[in-house]
């Protein structure tokens, strides 16, 4: 990996022509850097913390969902598209539960709604994580072995099948999903603010990514995930059960998405059965940029893009928040293909 | 002498039967006249649509014959995953027109959908009314047409002849409307836009903006959003509230997101302080659904055509409309104006069939009798239409959200 590194600086660096462009990127992204620190100055703290805060939100969702996609990629190398529908059909299913929990908007308000929002996250958690070992069984497991192509058709012909069937099941637009975030501000201290629907957000995506980590660095299964990941026949020599270790990827990766799901419905308000498609490209994008394969990259990199569009959003303007996404993105991958922290695959 | 005058009594005899032959013979029809209509009628669009759609079939329904044909109305719809396609209603124009029978539709409802189905039915001829279409540039020529609405009335006429009609008043008129109903009427001074970047949203934005700086009022962001994908509009709606919004006007519709900012306004604005305005695009269920817990009475919406409930000669075909159709959400902002637009229709192929001596006109005669359309009583109003298409009074209102409902609370006529 080092070496292939080294060679693209010194093919950047090396000629007239690539020290020029370097030189003009540097410029480039020095004004930008500059511009964005004078722009976060004027706005003064306040501002700052709220649209940290949004981002935050916005990159804790991309976090939850990239996991999914970053796990299943560092055990059997698949780009699995249909993650994205996985966490649209969370959300779905969480709508069509929520009269069972009592959860009907407006009626039911303030500490109330802990305990049943708890049940409908368990509930759904299980629900969609039951439909992806199944995909897993049914659609991924038979072409383990097969040529690389096979198995990503697949996910590709999943992810229109999932979205095909939510279609059918509740309509082609937009259903309108009831918010029970808090509406107020929490203060911070000197007057700063910071919106408590946002701090909710990131309180539950961070609580569940801790459970993950817990449970990939602490239990016997996370243990014999990490060994999958790195060497399977090595792991299956050990002893270990190489189909439950991935079906049970599978599982947790579409639990974490269930989740994700439900805290989209509450944060945006509305659900549609096609919204997993463009989602999912910026969840795996943020899984890539934290490295693939890497569980606390991937949480790193859903934050820093959620960041990046708020950033872009509030103090520069939406038209250019997908250019400084990419554009951060390229840069970054140019100088550190492998991801900030580092990609996590089968060693070959 | 006797057999001649009996040849002549038998000859006169003969034209009058002729000539009295002439009329129906109270049972048999002469015929099929069609209406087709081309609306928005499934998913988020159709609480717009279907509404009108009723409207237009209402009249057609009530008027039951015209001239001795028997008339028959053939709904289509234009929406895809539930929103307004304009290739799906060129496609159901061209259906339309292989259709004999038909000698005139109504729409489309969307101006994007109509750009796309015009020079289908210029060509055909088809006479074509809308009760909703509100881009100026479907009709009249201004410069920033090619640029900003990606075509041009002359373009969208291949034969150079108009076969177009419409009784909204067109968006040149409802941003600047609701910018003089929001600081005259609601007192506003600070207002954040945001459009869905589409033709229509960006007009009424544009104009909206215009109209309300000039008042005096002061537009504190303004901010473009690409509705191809859910935007996401916390951190802008944070801008538009720390620089001391009082309220947010869209340039958009139900199907674009229109309302969406509306619920994720929960935790920044207050839904009972600030106000939420915009085009008829969200003045449907659509959006007070989107809005969920946020909507409130702040939430004012402009409509391209008067209000038929305040006009005392449509009270009772409204009421007549009301009793065949009990659920509210079938009547909607322009169940009245689709209803209108079927009637303009019949009263011009009526008058076609007149000049062609009680035969069936063809479907430039029925084009060519649109054109002459004056002083027609029409529920939304009294409709003259001109050469271009366009009614020489539109009328416009303004409608606010309450008690569960979309209402009238101000009519605006303007002269053009």
């Amino acid at each position: 990996m080092g070496a292939r590194v080294e060679r693209l600086r010194a093919s950047l660096i090396g000629t007239p022509s690539g020290t020029l462009l370097n030189l003009v990127g540097f410029v480039v992204v020095a004004v930008v850097a500059i511009a964005t620190v004078q722009r976060v100055y004027q706005g003064g703290g306040t501002y700052f913390f709220q649209t940290i805060g949004f981002g935050l939100a916005q990159g804790a969702i991309f976090a939850l969902v990239a996991l999914g996609y970053t796990m299943v990629y560092g055990i059997i190398e698949l780009i699995n598209f249909a993650h994205g529908d996985v966490f649209t059909l969370g959300a779905f299913i969480s709508l069509a539960l929520m009269p069972l929990f009592g959860l009907t908007e407006g009626s039911i308000s303030g500490l109330q709604i802990v305990l049943p929002l708890l049940g409908l996250f368990v509930v759904t958690m299980l629900l969609c994580a039951l439909v992806n070992i199944t995909i897993e069984r049914v659609a991924y497991r038979p072409l383990r072995h097969a040529p690389r192509l096979a198995p990503l058709i697949t996910a590709i012909g999943m992810s229109s099948l999932l979205e095909g069937a939510m279609n059918v099941w509740r309509g082609p637009f937009n259903l309108h999903y009831p918010s029970f975030l808090p509406e107020f501000q929490i203060q911070l201290g000197g007057g700063v603010t910071i919106a408590a629907k946002a701090v909710m957000v990131i309180v539950i995506a961070v609580v569940l990514m801790i459970a993950l980590t817990l449970f990939v660095n602490r239990s016997k299964l996370g243990k014999a995930m990490r060994a999958t990941a790195q060497d399977r026949d090595a792991a299956q020599l050990m002893g270990i059960d190489i189909n439950r270790t991935i079906s049970a990827t599978f599982f947790i990766g579409a639990a974490l998405a269930g989740a994700a799901g439900i805290i989209y419905g509450l944060y945006y308000n509305s659900v549609q059965a096609f919204d997993g498609f463009t989602y999912g490209l910026y969840a795996f994008t943020a899984a890539v940029f934290g490295g693939i394969g890497n569980i606390p990259g991937a949480a790193l990199g859903g934050l820093l893009i959620g960041v990046i569009f708020s950033i872009s959003d509030g103090y520069f303007s939406v038209a250019w928040t997908q250019i400084m996404i990419f554009a951060i993105l390229i840069f970054v991958l140019v100088f550190r293909p492998t991801g900030l922290l580092g990609m996590r695959v089968p060693e070959k | 002498m006797v057999r001649t005058r009996g040849l002549g009594v038998l000859i006169a005899a003969t034209f009058v039967a002729f000539a009295c032959g002439g009329t129906s013979t109270g049972g048999s029809s002469k015929g099929e006249i069609v209406i087709a209509s081309d609306l928005p009628t499934s998913g988020a669009d159709a609480s717009s649509g279907l509404p009108t759609q009723y409207g237009a079939a209402f009249a057609v329904s009530q008027m039951g014959t015209l001239k001795g044909y028997t008339l028959k109305f053939t709904p289509f719809d234009d929406a895809v995953n539930g929103k307004h396609d304009p290739t799906k209603g060129a496609q159901n124009v061209q259906q339309i027109l292989s259709n004999s029978k038909v000698l005139g539709m109504v729409g489309p409802f969307n101006s994007g959908v109509a750009a796309a189905e015009i020079p289908v039915a210029n060509q055909a001829p088809l006479a074509m009314i809308s009760p909703s279409n509100t881009n100026e540039c479907l009709t009249l020529a201004f410069d920033y047409c090619q640029k900003y609405a990606g075509y041009t009335a002359a373009g969208l006429r291949p034969t150079g002849k108009n076969n177009y009609f419409r009784i909204a008043a067109n968006d040149t008129f409802q941003g600047p409307a609701m910018g003089d109903f929001a600081y005259d009427t609601l007192g506003l001074k600070t207002v954040a836009v945001w459009d869905d970047q589409e033709p229509f949203g960006l007009g009424v934005a544009n104009t909206f903006s215009a109209e309300f700086t000039k008042k005096g009022g002061k537009i504190v962001v303004r901010q473009g959003f690409d509705t191809t994908s859910k935007p996401d509009f916390h951190t802008w709606l944070n801008r538009a509230k720390t620089a001391g919004a009082q309220g947010i006007y869209a340039g958009a519709t139900s199907a674009s997101y229109g309302c969406l900012a509306r619920a994720q306004s929960q935790g920044i604005f207050d839904p009972a302080t600030s106000y939420y305005l915009g085009p008829d695009g969200i003045g449907d269920g659509q959006c007070i659904t989107d809005s969920g817990a946020m909507a409130s009475d702040k939430m004012y919406a402009s409509q391209g055509v008067a209000d038929a409930e305040s006009n005392p000669t449509a009270a009772t075909t409204v009421a007549a409309y009301k009793k065949a159709h009990p659920t509210a959400a079938d009547t909607g902002a322009y169940t009245f104006a689709g209803y209108d637009c079927a009637a303009i229709l019949l009263d011009a192929i009526g008058r076609a069939i007149d000049a062609k001596g009680g035969n069936l006109p063809s479907r430039q005669d029925v084009i060519d009798q649109m054109a002459k359309t004056s002083n027609f009583p029409g529920l939304t109003g009294t409709y003259t239409l001109n050469s271009v298409g366009d009614p020489t009074k539109p009328a416009l209102q303004i409608q606010q959200y309450k008690s569960g409902a979309w209402s009238t609370v101000k009519n605006i006529a303007v002269t053009v």
